[in-house]
């Protein structure tokens, strides 16, 4: 199997004012082509900012990131990205905030228009096509993030937190959608979430990160056969080791804040 | 005659809905010409101030009811210049439409520029901030000079409208939500097509208050820029004739005429943000 994104150790030191911070420090990582990989770790971890990096918003300060072995140097359509904040243009109708990526690359508007219908199809919003954010609930709001992201035809998929301020409920159904539209568009994944239970659902690999400065702590292989049940023993066996990993991190991260250093 | 039904029923339901605060500034509005009226009564020593002495000046507040015979008359009779109020509105409004649109040419892309570079808020707010406190009217004397009296007033008024655009452009291209060009650039939008296609969208609410206070005080500056005469005559022009002759009832019709003209003109530039917005979808 092909590897898709290589993070090759990967480190990165903030600093505000003279204050440094290491929010990265030899992140480890690769991931393979039609992936689905969850990040996850407790907060401040720099879950965010590896992806970031990979989605070349940020600057690393050392080591490589490689997407088919091209490195990361800055933004681009291939990398697709989906915000936890929706990130949607206020001003702009679910077609056009779809249409935006093809926009700015130029496409005549019959083909905008052929692609945007195809995704509105995919994710479930059609009859919403000249409806402007403001008036969509949030799930809705994060399909449209999906599809925009999807627009591009990116090879990868980034997605930072995605259903992180939906109910309960409009998570899992999110989760659901997200699953079938994976599947069918057979991208490689890189899943940012401070859920277990996300993560054991949706990951082919869970990635455990250490506290700051965040690392690799363990790799989990999911292993669970899709569709995944929840209450089934396996879903609840992966989810009490991940848990363990994750309860000893945040232990240490909270040894730290009580004495830092 | 469809379509005025059409208007008067949405005038009728926006009047029916709104009724209390309808009531409400119809009172402010009396209240205001009452006060006029009783200072106006207190200075004449007429009712109900009978038994006082006339004032000598009570001749620079005549009553509401004779300036608005004059306001009518106005536009009916040529004053000493030979212009019907008419067409110093029409001169007024003129000025202040090119010096709007000069205003909105200059200062949506200085603004745009200020807000998101670091070197343009370096070149450009030395200068605005210095600029922007000086009454027009100081620049008058050397812009009827150098600018002579077609394009000085125009330029006065310039000035009066140019500042709050640009400022509350810079505010709305500063607060642009940091994410939406994460999601821009995410998407494979070049700098110019961030600019184009987010930050100016973004900043069109606050370019719309900037314009809404911009004509008011272009409206402030229509006396200073017209006060020494303007091609074409125009209403603060007016109000300076008459003044320097002594005719305050007239000048009085002037002031009204240029209250009316701000209130239609922030009024056109009200219902164009609600449009705008409805078309924006961000209301």
């Amino acid at each position: 199997m092909k590897t898709c994104i290589r993070i090759d150790c990967l480190s990165k030191v903030f600093s505000d004012n003279g204050r440094t911070v290491n929010a990265l420090d030899g992140f480890q990582l690769d991931v393979m082509d039609g992936e689905f990989v969850c990040l996850l770790g407790p907060s401040g971890c720099g879950k965010t900012t590896v992806l970031r990096i990979v989605a070349g918003l940020e600057s690393k300060t050392s080591g490589d990131v490689a997407v088919y072995g091209r490195p990361v140097q800055s933004s681009g359509p291939e990398r697709g990205m989906v915000f936890q904040e929706f990130a949607l243009f206020p001003w702009r109708t679910v077609r056009r905030n779809i249409e935006f990526g093809l926009e700015v690359k130029g496409l005549p508007e019959e083909k905008r228009a052929k692609i945007s219908r195809s995704l509105i199809e995919l994710v479930g919003l059609k009859g919403f096509e000249d409806t402007h954010p403001k008036e969509l609930s949030g799930g809705m709001k994060q399909r449209v993030g999906i599809a925009r992201a999807l627009a591009n035809d990116p090879a990868v998929l980034l997605m930072d937190e995605p259903f992180g301020s939906l109910d309960a409920q409009t998570r899992n159904l999110m989760q659901r959608e997200l699953l079938r539209i994976w599947q069918a568009t057979k991208k490689t994944i890189l899943f940012v979430t401070h859920s277990v239970d996300e993560a054991v659902f949706l990951a082919d690999r869970i990635v455990v990160m250490t506290a700051r400065p965040g690392k690799v702590r363990e790799i989990i292989e999911v292993g669970v056969p899709r569709p995944r049940d929840r209450t089934s023993k396996e879903f609840i066996s992966v989810r009490g080791k991940v848990l363990a990993e994750l309860d000893e991190e945040f232990e240490k991260a909270r040894a730290k804040e009580i004495s830092p250093d | 005659m469809i379509r005025m039904q059409k208007i008067m029923k949405i005038l009728r339901n926006v009047i029916l809905q709104n009724w209390k605060q309808v009531l409400l500034s119809g009172a402010s509005l009396v209240l205001l010409v009452t006060v006029w009226w009783l200072y106006s009564a207190l200075l004449h020593g007429d009712w109900p101030f009978e038994g006082r002495e006339r004032v000598d000046f009570a001749e620079y507040v005549p009553y509401p009811w004779v300036v608005v015979q004059v306001f009518i008359d106005s536009f009916q009779h040529q004053d000493a210049s030979g212009l019907y109020m008419g067409e110093h509105v029409v001169a007024s409004l003129k000025r202040i439409s090119t010096g709007f649109v000069l205003a909105l040419a200059v200062a949506v892309p200085a603004g745009l520029l200020m807000g998101r570079s670091k070197a343009a808020h370096a070149v450009g707010s030395p200068i605005v901030e210095l600029l922007r406190p000086i009454p027009p009217l100081a620049w008058v004397p050397i812009f009827l000079v150098v600018f002579k009296f077609f394009w000085g007033p125009i330029l006065i008024v310039f000035l009066g409208i140019v500042f709050p655009i640009l400022l509350n452009v810079r505010l709305g291209a500063r607060s642009v939500d940091p994410v939406l060009i994460d999601a821009a650039r995410t998407l494979g939008a070049r700098r110019s097509q961030i600019f184009l296609k987010v930050v100016f969208p973004y900043t069109i609410p606050y370019l719309m208050t900037g314009i809404k206070v911009g004509l008011g005080i272009g409206w402030m500056c229509i006396v200073a820029a017209e006060m020494l005469g303007a091609v074409g005559g125009g209403v603060g022009y007016y109000i300076f004739l008459t003044a320097g002759s002594s005719l305050y009832t007239k000048m009085y019709a002037g002031i009204v005429t240029i209250g009316l003209l701000s209130v239609l003109t922030t009024g056109v530039a009200g219902l164009f943000e609600r449009w705008i917005n409805k078309w924006m979808g961000t209301r």
